[in-house]
């Protein structure tokens, strides 16, 4: 290949490698907003989703961690098919069960070590050790990758919703769900939707 | 001498069976990080929305945790009850210790040497010895959204140096609806009425207290209404208007232990205007300047059995009783800031008096009040007692009592207050001589007599007792 040749192709690549950025840019919308909790307090347990999203996302692994007598991240967001690695970064051993859905029990184990657990249904899964009952955790699993934990100050944003019309739902560890919410998504669009939780 | 010894040990005596001073508690500031003025006036005075908090077991409205701003050790998480029994039922713990102190006295001024309450301090018109007379610690806390805990343990220099004034634990919505069925165990005062035990703002109890077994020289700690019991009721509020109670408890007993508790009450009252008795759905007060305010009747009343082991007089290895049936009515009456409270009971004992002679008590009593500030309550308490032993001379004693309650801080208050008393008669020893006594509802201002040097038990008496200043805080 001459130096000319050689420099056409990484012309061309840069030029497929922007345009196929561009695309994945446009490809889809995004729903964001406020959520608006009343009490405050239990702002920092509140999710925010989309039901009956398309799609079949490549499963991932996440961690979490016990540090400190406690779960980190306290609220963790994944999708279904993926692998919660739980970890323990404390000097005292630990157990992780969740009596939610299907429930499961991952036996107790020491500093450094880990337990795995691929969560294949939706749903609220309520972390506990039964060694140390203070502890708490909470993994959401959606049925889609569009679902987030809202911000310190109540925000939330879903990226990259392919192009339909969805419920948008919400979930909070004390309070009642509004209704759901039905969403229009276009391709490179933001739709505000804001959100009131109370008993 | 005699005479001044006799009027000093009833005013000694009146501390053992007058209930603590206060019963606000800054500890539930603490928890809710809220103002006392959420929940009282000029405290331990409560708006309607502390009564409904104080009825619901010390719980605000609809889900108490939601209110709670202090932060709590989870002894287990909520989902734990999802695997019980397979694991502990959770609860929660303050992450503090809920502890508040307080502390009370009261000076009383006499101007006239020979008054009763002049003579009970060897003639002194002005004494500070009760400025400071009580310390008081109290702890108040949630176990759960529905387990609440409540104590206080009461510092005295004059009588018993510390006491156990109350220790309950409060087990709310046990069934039904919410507010309709709460079990409170432990040592407390019982639900006499609809309202706070210390509802009035000059006296430190709304009910009077009639010690008729200690008025004729049977017991040193005789059975009165208003004071702390060991215990169990059941009580409740339904449909937010009605309230109810009933309860057991171990009653008076200066003898020995071991008695079977027989000691029974009950009482109800209804609620028409105003806030409802449980606060749930209320909109506020009509004027956010006047959140005591409310226009509101409440009528209440109780049924109250009673039996006090005492040593026989003259025999005091033998266990004497005295049977005592109590029953009393009460009503509020409340237009904006102005309030009229109204009470009356009728009360027989078996052997109340010092031959072990039947003998029945009518007290009646009244209290009218007017917020003018947030800070300053002037009102006047009238209280009348009516004695009538079998076959004795009858005591008929009543008390005036104008005054105005302050509130220097939030946690601060000063009463001041007039006592005036007119009476005539007094209770019989066994001898037939004429007997001190002391009785009402507050240290700082109640039914003092003292029979002077000569006088029968006929005597009639009218007097002004003291001018009394009340002093309070509590942190």
């Amino acid at each position: 290949m001459t130096q000319r040749t050689s420099h056409a192709v990484e012309v061309l690549a840069a030029v497929l490698l922007v345009a196929a950025g561009s695309t994945a840019r446009a490809a889809g919308g995004t729903v964001a907003g406020k959520v608006d909790v009343t009490p405050a307090k239990y702002l920092a347990e509140t999710v925010v989703y989309l039901k009956g999203v398309p799609g079949n996302p490549a499963p991932r692994t996440r961690d979490m961690d016990q540090r400190g007598m406690q779960f980190v991240p306290h609220l963790l967001v994944i999708t279904a098919g993926d692998t919660v690695k739980f970890l323990n970064h404390d000097s005292v051993a630990h157990n992780v069960y969740s009596p939610d859905n299907e429930g499961y029990n991952l036996g107790s184990f020491k500093q450094g070590e880990s337990r795995t657990y691929t969560f294949k249904s939706p749903g609220l899964y309520t972390q506990l050790c039964s060694i140390h009952p203070e502890m708490l955790g909470y993994i959401f699993v959606g049925d889609n990758p569009h679902a987030a934990a809202v911000d310190a100050k109540g925000r939330y944003e879903l990226a990259n919703v392919p192009p339909g019309t969805y419920r948008l739902a919400v979930w909070n560890s004390h309070l009642k769900a509004p209704p759901d919410k039905s969403v229009t998504v276009t391709d490179g669009k933001t739709i505000q939707e804001n959100l009131t939780l109370k008993r | 001498m005699r005479i001044l010894r006799l009027a000093a040990s009833v005013l000694a005596l009146t501390a053992l069976w007058l209930p603590s001073k206060a019963r606000s508690i800054p500890a539930f500031a603490r928890k809710y990080g809220t103002s006392c003025l959420t929940c009282h006036t000029i405290y331990p005075k409560l708006t309607p929305f502390g009564e409904a908090f104080r009825r619901n077991g010390y719980r605000f409205p609809g889900v108490d945790s939601d209110y709670v701003k202090q932060d709590v050790v989870a002894l287990g998480q909520d989902a734990n009850k999802k695997t019980f029994p397979n694991s502990v039922w959770p609860g929660t713990l303050p992450a503090s210790v809920p502890i508040a102190v307080g502390f009370n006295g009261q000076t009383l001024v006499s101007p006239d040497r020979t008054s009763s309450v002049a003579r009970g301090r060897n003639g002194a018109v002005f004494n500070l010895d009760d400025l400071v007379a009580e310390g008081h610690i109290w702890a108040g806390a949630s176990l759960s959204d529905t387990v609440t805990v409540w104590a206080e343990l009461t510092l005295n220099e004059s009588s018993s140096p510390v006491t156990l004034e109350h220790a309950q634990v409060l087990f709310n919505d046990l069934v039904g609806p919410a507010h309709v069925v709460n079990l409170v165990v432990g040592k407390g005062f019982p639900t006499l009425s609809s309202f706070g035990p210390h509802s009035s703002y000059l006296a430190d109890i709304q009910i009077p207290n009639a010690p008729v077994t200690g008025m004729y020289g049977l017991s040193a700690d005789p059975f009165v209404l208003v004071d702390n019991y060991k215990g169990l009721e059941l009580n409740g509020v339904v449909a937010g208007r009605f309230n109810y109670a009933v309860g057991v408890n171990s009653g008076k007993n200066t003898f020995s232990s071991g008695f079977e508790t027989e000691d029974a009450y009950a009482s109800a009252g209804y609620k028409v205007g105003g806030m409802r008795l449980d606060g749930e759905g209320s909109g506020g007060a009509a004027d956010p300047l006047h959140p005591w305010a409310e226009d509101a009747l409440t009528v209440h009343g109780f049924v109250y059995h009673s039996v006090e082991h005492f040593p026989t007089p003259g025999a005091p290895t033998l266990a004497s009783d005295d049977v005592g049936l109590t029953l009393g009515v009460g009503a509020r009456a409340q237009l904006g800031s102005l309030e009229l409270d109204l009470g009356f009971y009728g009360q027989t004992h078996s052997h109340g008096t010092a031959t072990l002679g039947g003998v029945t008590a009518d007290v009646t009593w009244g209290e009218v009040s007017y917020v003018l500030f947030p800070w300053m309550v002037p009102a006047i308490r009238v209280e009348h007692m009516r004695l009538a032993p079998d076959g004795g001379p009858s005591v008929d004693d009543l008390h005036v009592m104008p005054g105005i309650a302050f509130l220097v801080r939030p946690n601060m208050k000063v009463i001041l207050a007039g006592n005036f008393e007119s009476a005539t008669g007094f209770p019989q020893d066994g001898g037939g001589g004429a007997l001190g006594w002391q009785g009402g509802s507050a240290d700082w201002g109640s039914f003092v007599l003292t029979p002077k040097p000569g006088a029968g038990p006929a005597q009639g008496l009218q007097e002004m007792e003291s001018i009394a200043i009340f002093l309070a805080w509590a942190m």
